[in-house]
């Protein structure tokens, strides 16, 4: 058994290695790629490439909030990826503050006389009456 | 000591008043009536309707995807309100938001141009890009905000008035004040949803380009190709716009179509290293050696971060050559 532990072993990291290869080899053999438009606009706009790194995790920051926000997990793979960099980015860092169309406003009495006069100003749309 | 007491009172009634009105004048300050510069108020039609663009009622809080729905079907997208919501509504926010508006339209096979955030800017895309507009609206304060999606299909000049499908009411009339004191409150923020090849009337080549490479990544190069054209034609001297036509035709398999896009590029901005890369890799597919070797070296010779791209590039070139 230990034997065959001490002639594996070796076998076993030698494989791992040799499978891990093509992934490291795999930017030296991009010198025959053409450099995609995406990528050459992300270089122009954010030469840092800490920047960018933060771009890539964006995605998984904006998958775990929709899955938090009542999205079903179906329909969540798509919706990331329709997003754009800078929009992934967006939503990650503020979607709590973002405006969401049509979100209702605090039922307070003080609120209604204040946005009643408001409309009535003209600088509000809230109560179709006062039009 | 009765006097004294009664004195303060009796000036309250008064400063309350006055603080009412100071504050009424303020607010209203803030919201006068867009006015129209002279020169495109003479370039636009006084009225106009998109008497074309079908109308959804929204339901519940889903104005988002009822004005998406709009725009998508005027454009011919055939698609319906239903099948919106689970692509563009946030069940958690009782709503959506705006880069997921964006991305929805993308989705569909059309690219979401925001526009410039100038009232001018609105009634211009109406009048003469001839287009329905998207936008976001606060219709309650900034403390108490009421976000709102509506879709903006015409205006009324002589009575200052524009017109929106708007929630549950089609052509609704909203007075040019009361619509810009509510869409300031987005920063003017809307957009309009167009097919590859078709442009806005206002916009700037670097937000176009955006938003085609944008589009780009999620439909394809092929999807995309008509895009690029149409903004080479419209910003002709933008070196960028002829560099992504190059690589979008070098993946829709027009190789020679991609050599004079990329040389374009390079035309107009000497030192634009991708562009030089890419022209160099092309050529060399092509079986142009020399040419190819010409590309790569002054791709070589630009500092930043292709450099070490293009010198890989320039040395597999001189392998392969060596080796033939």
């Amino acid at each position: 058994m230990t034997t065959l532990r001490r002639f594996l072993s070796p076998l076993l990291i030698l494989a791992m290695i040799l499978g891990s290869l093509p992934v490291a080899a795999a930017p030296q053999g991009a010198g025959n790629e053409l450099i995609g438009t995406q990528a050459a606009l992300q270089a122009e706009r954010s030469s840092d490439a800490r920047e960018r790194i933060h771009e890539v995790l964006a995605r998984d920051d904006v998958r775990q909030q929709l899955d938090a926000q009542g999205v079903d997990p179906a329909d969540i793979e798509a919706r990331v990826a329709a997003l754009s960099d800078a929009e992934a980015q967006q939503m990650a860092d503020q979607l709590d503050e973002m405006p969401a169309g049509a979100s209702v406003v605090g039922a307070l009495f003080a609120v209604f006389v204040i946005l009643l006069v408001t409309d009535i100003l003209g600088l509000t749309n809230v109560f179709p009456f006062t039009r | 000591m009765r006097n004294q007491a009664s004195y303060p009172l009796r000036n309250a009634r008064p400063a309350g008043v006055l603080l009412l009105v100071a504050l009424a004048l303020l607010l209203a300050g803030c919201a006068s009536a867009p006015r129209l510069s002279d020169a495109t108020a003479q370039k636009l039609p006084s009225r106009l309707l998109h008497d074309d663009v079908p109308f959804h009622a929204q339901r519940d809080y889903q104005c988002g995807p009822a004005s998406l729905a709009m725009v998508l079907e005027h454009q011919g997208v055939d698609v319906s309100v239903d099948e919106l919501i689970p692509r563009v509504f946030l069940p958690g926010r009782e709503g959506s938001v705006q880069p997921e508006m964006l991305a929805t339209v993308r989705r569909q096979g059309r690219i979401p141009f925001v526009i410039d955030n100038r009232f001018e800017s609105l009634l211009t895309e109406l009048a003469k890009g001839d287009h329905p507009v998207v936008v976001l609206q606060n219709l309650s304060l900034p403390a108490w905000p009421l976000w709102h999606y509506a879709v903006v299909i015409g205006y009324d000049r002589p009575a200052g008035e524009l017109i929106l499908h708007s929630g549950e009411e089609a052509r609704r009339r909203e007075s040019f004040r009361r619509f810009d004191a509510t869409w300031a409150r987005s920063d003017r923020w809307g957009f309009v949803a167009l097919p590859p090849g078709e442009l806005p009337t206002a916009i700037d080549a670097e937000t176009a380009i955006e938003a085609t490479a944008d589009f780009e990544r999620v439909q394809g190069a092929e999807a995309a190709l008509p895009g690029w054209e149409a903004l080479t034609t419209r910003f002709p001297n933008a070196a960028m716009a002829h560099f992504a036509l190059g690589n979008a035709r070098h993946a829709s398999g027009d190789a020679q179509g991609a050599i004079t896009a990329f040389q374009r590029a390079v035309a107009r901005q000497d030192d634009l290293t991708v562009g030089w890369l890419n022209l160099g890799l092309t050529l060399r597919e092509q079986g142009d050696t020399a040419a190819a070797r010409q590309a790569l070296e002054r791709a070589s010779a630009l500092p930043g971060p292709w450099q070490e791209h293009a010198r890989e590039a320039l040395s597999a070139l001189e392998a392969s050559t060596t080796s033939d």
